[in-house]
């Protein structure tokens, strides 16, 4: 059982007449001269073509006997991906990927090893693959965030960072409020959507789920645990992503990197 | 015998040569004034002298040693600098004397009432929030830290700036104090050249980034200084 009540073909059609909704949109604003047009429809168009790949990729992948080949390249893929795409978050930082991509690797990997040592995630690509999309999602916009913090934090402290280091302190002992502040600031999102979980919002494995007819009880049972694992490797990373940043914020010699 | 020795040190500042060659030899217990124009390089020189900046080429010594062969945190609790803009830090004024001992593992020698009196502050500022100071109290203040750490040079960068009369001729008391009876050794940056006058052995005269001339306190003369 699908959980969708009609066939690919006619899926088409409801979306073609669903398409009526961003043309109204886009009249909308540019009547109102909102100025979102020309982007609004190109980030349509991008992530409609993203997301048609995507599902071709995994119609194949779910079909191909020997799927757990190609699948660590894609897994790396999503590291990489995303370590480049946080980097350009870190400001002025140079070559900031060495320190997000490792670091979303990393945590993304040790929660999928988790979920998969405890038999949450069964080794099939139906599992592995969304898991891991959504693992690696959130470990790189934990990445961003607490990154994005820490280069401002820098930016707008850099006499008081100056002032500890001239009284003795280390790089570590002179950044580490700094770094806790930036883990804390990139947690709230999460923070926050946990706290309103089943009020405001359904969440997007839950709801996948239940349009698939699963039980709601074990559909909300496996929404916290997916829940769990993806804040757990959330911390992973943004603990990560922190303590490695100081090898670029300083230098050797233990002053503030002249780029700061 | 010489405690600092600065010899031929250049250290570029974006496009500007802030120090061309400059070569200085500090005695131990001596206070040393640096005078001279903006941009002639005193700060880039405090700054370099305890490793907040790198040399280009050059060196410095202290005690004999290449300051670039030394742990920096090291060199920074014995060459101890205080900055122009009195940062303070999150916390009382009690917190801000101790930041630097308890780095160390020395507060419990940590006298701040003693710190805050020779620095010519009552002790009763140790409970206030130190961001909500005045400009010159905050000077202190970052007097008061420095000492805390019993230094061996103190590199002060205008350091009574915004001070009130009285209470920099207490600050000046207590830094002659210190070098005659600690034998500490003062590199004193400022424009005030009564000041340099009235506190200094030795005036250093900086003019783009070299040593123009060093002399006496009592042998200076005021019209090649600016």
């Amino acid at each position: 059982m699908t959980g969708i009540p009609y066939t690919w073909e006619e899926g088409l059609v409801i979306m073609g007449i669903m398409m009526v909704m961003l043309v109204i949109a886009i009249g909308l604003s540019v009547w109102k001269k909102i100025g979102i047009a020309r982007e609004y429809t190109y980030a349509m168009i991008r992530g409609g073509l993203q997301l048609f790949a995507a599902a071709t990729l995994l119609y194949f992948l779910f079909e191909f006997e020997y799927w757990y080949y190609p699948i660590w390249l894609l897994l790396i893929a999503m590291a990489l991906m995303g370590g480049y795409t946080s980097a350009r978050r870190a400001g002025k930082m140079p070559k900031a990927y060495r320190i997000t991509t490792p670091s979303i690797l990393v945590g993304g990997t040790v929660v999928l090893i988790v979920l998969r040592v405890s038999g949450a995630m069964p080794f099939k690509p139906q599992f592995v693959i969304p898991l891991a999309g959504m693992v690696f999602g959130n470990a790189m916009t934990i990445c961003s965030l607490a990154l994005n913090r820490l280069t401002r934090e820098f930016e707008t402290n850099k006499p008081t960072l100056e002032t500890m280091l001239s009284l003795g302190a280390t790089p570590k002992e002179a950044m580490e409020e700094y770094g806790r502040m930036s883990i804390k600031a990139a947690l709230i999102p999460n923070i926050d959507s946990l706290k309103t979980l089943g009020i405001i919002f359904i969440p997007g494995s839950m709801a996948g789920l239940l349009i698939a007819g699963t039980n709601p009880i074990l559909a909300a049972e496996y929404q916290i645990i997916v829940y769990l694992m993806v804040i757990g490797g959330g911390i992973i990373t943004s603990i990560m992503v922190i303590a490695l940043s100081r090898r670029l914020l300083f230098t050797k010699a233990q002053q503030i990197a002249e780029w700061v | 015998m010489s405690i600092l020795t600065i010899k031929k040190a250049k250290k570029m500042l974006g496009d500007a040569r802030a120090l061309r060659g400059l070569s200085l030899d500090l005695e131990k217990g001596e206070i040393i004034s640096l005078v001279g124009p903006s941009g002639s390089g005193k700060t880039t020189l405090l700054r370099s002298m305890n490793r907040l900046i790198e040399l280009d080429s050059g060196s410095i010594l202290f005690q004999g040693e290449n300051i670039a062969d030394m742990d920096p945190v090291a060199l920074r609790r014995k060459v101890v600098l205080v900055p122009q803009e009195s940062v303070m830090l999150q916390g009382t004024v009690k917190e801000n004397v101790q930041y630097g001992p308890k780095l160390a593992g020395a507060v419990g020698k940590c006298d701040v009432g003693r710190c805050l009196r020779d620095a010519g502050l009552s002790p009763k500022f140790a409970g206030k929030d130190a961001e909500k100071l005045s400009g010159g109290e905050k000077k202190r203040v970052a007097l008061a830290r420095a000492l805390a750490l019993h230094p061996e040079v103190l590199l002060l960068d205008e350091p009574t700036v915004g001070v009130d009369p009285k209470k920099v001729e207490r600050m000046e008391g207590t830094i002659l104090k210190f070098a005659r009876e600690k034998g500490l050794t003062v590199v004193w940056v400022t424009h005030d050249v009564p000041q340099a006058l009235r506190v200094s052995d030795r005036i250093a005269n900086l003019k783009k980034g070299v040593v123009k001339e060093v002399t006496n306190a009592s042998e200076f003369r005021w019209e090649g200084a600016y």
